[in-house]
């Protein structure tokens, strides 16, 4: 026995990718009771734009968290209306991981998710405009500023006043102090909201005081 | 006027957004490193203040700067024996599991990506070499692929400068290479044991031809991909792996900020991450 070089880079066959690759294959092949050949199938499905109803209807009663996954990072990359949608209503699931997935998976999306921004900061539920929030954090766009302003002149719970000034700190600018201040003002009688703020006041620096 | 020196605050603001970013956190001791080169990018940038520049780093879209900045941050040289802790780590914990749980004497199959110039799957054959005993047992199979052809070729010659071979000890030198005048050519042995193809992790037909690898070395490369291509990277590696297989990153990488499908692992010698036994 010894180092021994390699003839193929295949060791084995490669029988879960055996139903054809054509989209009404990949499909069946997302329902097969073998997790790794849903997981194949989620991710050839990657170059078809229409796939992304099926992958969302997966998600919903998908168990294996390898197929998820893949599932996500598939939507991800198709990133049209269907897909985004279906990566909102995730944020209201009670499954921790398919919400924090969905979050990271809309950080990468700041066109797609861009237009629904305003409607999802102002949603009735709070732990939904928070998850927003937490959207906001990686998402590369010009009006994160803007939204977060918005969020702390106008919503009245703390808990999402709270993660808005938390980034503000980072991407925040003089165009933040007056609304830091009145946010202050509203919750004068919560210490974190008092600490959080004047760490971010201290963080814009110049012109904010 | 352009600006001479980051202050405390900024310092921190980047710190943690670079974190964020990259799993790479900057200690108080590398400021000077960290300043210098934030500096250097500013002006390259035309930036007059900080957060003009913090601003462009975190929202442009094409995210061209953040990745200019990743690559002044991180220090890509590669030598042989580099990060030699998890070699140890793979013939002291990673082999023995996997042979401990394998019922064929299948060979063992290990990957090394990006090859660069051929120094760490050379390393590895010649650490293997070296130190574990159980090669007179197993048959082991080294692949190491790139996206470069021409770098390929380089590292199908394996010819090497004083630099490369540095951290090797004087008698391995003797053993696997033949110096001629300040260059040193790897062993005939050591070129027939390692098989080098070209490959680009970002494209899945050419990933799914890799399978039932045992242990992936890739290090230092994903660190160069954007978010959502890191993920794809990190899918497909986990296809690639078998039940059990490991995957090492280099020292700053972490798989747990890339992707939740594989379990870590805290070996004495090193942190790796392991596609769960029964996937």
């Amino acid at each position: 026995m010894a180092l021994k070089k390699s003839l193929t880079p295949t060791a084995t066959p490669v029988d879960e990718r055996r139903i054809p690759r054509d989209l009404a294959g990949l499909l069946t092949a997302l329902n097969d009771p073998n997790p790794l050949v849903r997981r194949w199938s989620a991710r050839d499905l990657i170059q078809y734009p229409t796939a992304a109803a099926a992958l969302i209807e997966q998600l919903d009663h998908e168990t294996d968290p390898s197929v998820n996954e893949v599932i996500l990072t598939t939507l991800t990359h198709l990133g049209d209306d269907i897909a985004v949608s279906g990566l909102i209503n995730c944020l209201r699931s009670e499954n921790v991981w398919l919400r924090n997935q969905a979050i990271e998976a809309l950080k990468q999306m700041p066109n797609a998710i861009a237009p629904l921004m305003e409607r999802l900061l102002n949603d009735p539920e709070s732990d939904v405009r928070i998850f927003a929030v937490n959207v906001l954090e990686s998402l590369r766009h010009p009006h994160v500023e803007d939204w977060l302003i918005k969020v702390i002149a106008s919503d009245a719970h703390i808990n999402v006043c709270a993660t808005a000034v938390d980034l503000l700190g980072e991407v925040g600018s003089s165009r933040a102090c007056s609304a830091l201040h009145e946010l202050k003002a509203r919750f004068p009688n919560e210490p974190f909201i008092q600490f959080a703020t004047d760490l971010a006041l201290k963080r814009i620096g110049t012109g904010c005081h | 006027m352009s600006v001479t020196s980051i202050s405390d605050e900024d310092f921190l603001k980047f710190r943690e957004f670079f974190y964020r970013k990259t799993g790479i956190l900057f200690e108080n001791s590398k400021r000077y490193f960290v300043d210098k080169r934030l500096l250097e990018r500013m002006e390259a940038n035309d930036c007059d203040t900080f957060n003009t520049y913090f601003m462009m780093l975190r929202f442009q879209a094409s995210g061209e700067e953040l990745q200019a900045l990743v690559n002044v941050m991180t220090v890509n040289e590669t030598y042989f024996f580099r990060e030699d802790y998890q070699f140890a780590c793979l013939v002291n914990s990673m082999l023995p599991e996997l042979i401990a749980r394998r019922d064929s004497y299948q060979p063992l199959r290990i990957w090394s990506i990006p090859s660069s110039s051929g120094e760490e799957p050379y390393g590895i054959a010649i650490y293997l070499l070296e130190n574990w005993p159980s090669l007179v047992s197993w048959d082991v199979e080294i692949i190491s692929s790139d996206i470069d052809t021409q770098i390929l070729y380089q590292a199908q010659r394996g010819h090497y400068s004083q630099r490369a071979v540095q951290n090797l000890p004087a008698h391995l030198l003797n053993k696997y290479f033949r110096r001629e005048g300040d260059s040193y050519y790897i062993s005939q042995m050591l070129r027939d044991a390692v098989a080098f193809t070209r490959v680009n992790v970002m494209e899945p037909a050419e990933m799914r031809l890799y399978r039932g690898i045992d242990v992936i070395f890739c290090r230092n490369l994903l660190i160069y991909f954007d978010d959502l291509s890191r993920k794809q990277a990190a899918e497909s590696f986990y296809d690639a792996l078998a039940p059990g297989g490991f995957i090492c990153l280099g020292h700053s990488e972490s798989m747990s900020r890339i992707s939740s499908l594989f379990r870590v692992r805290k070996f004495p010698e090193a942190i790796v991450y392991q596609k769960p036994w029964g996937r």
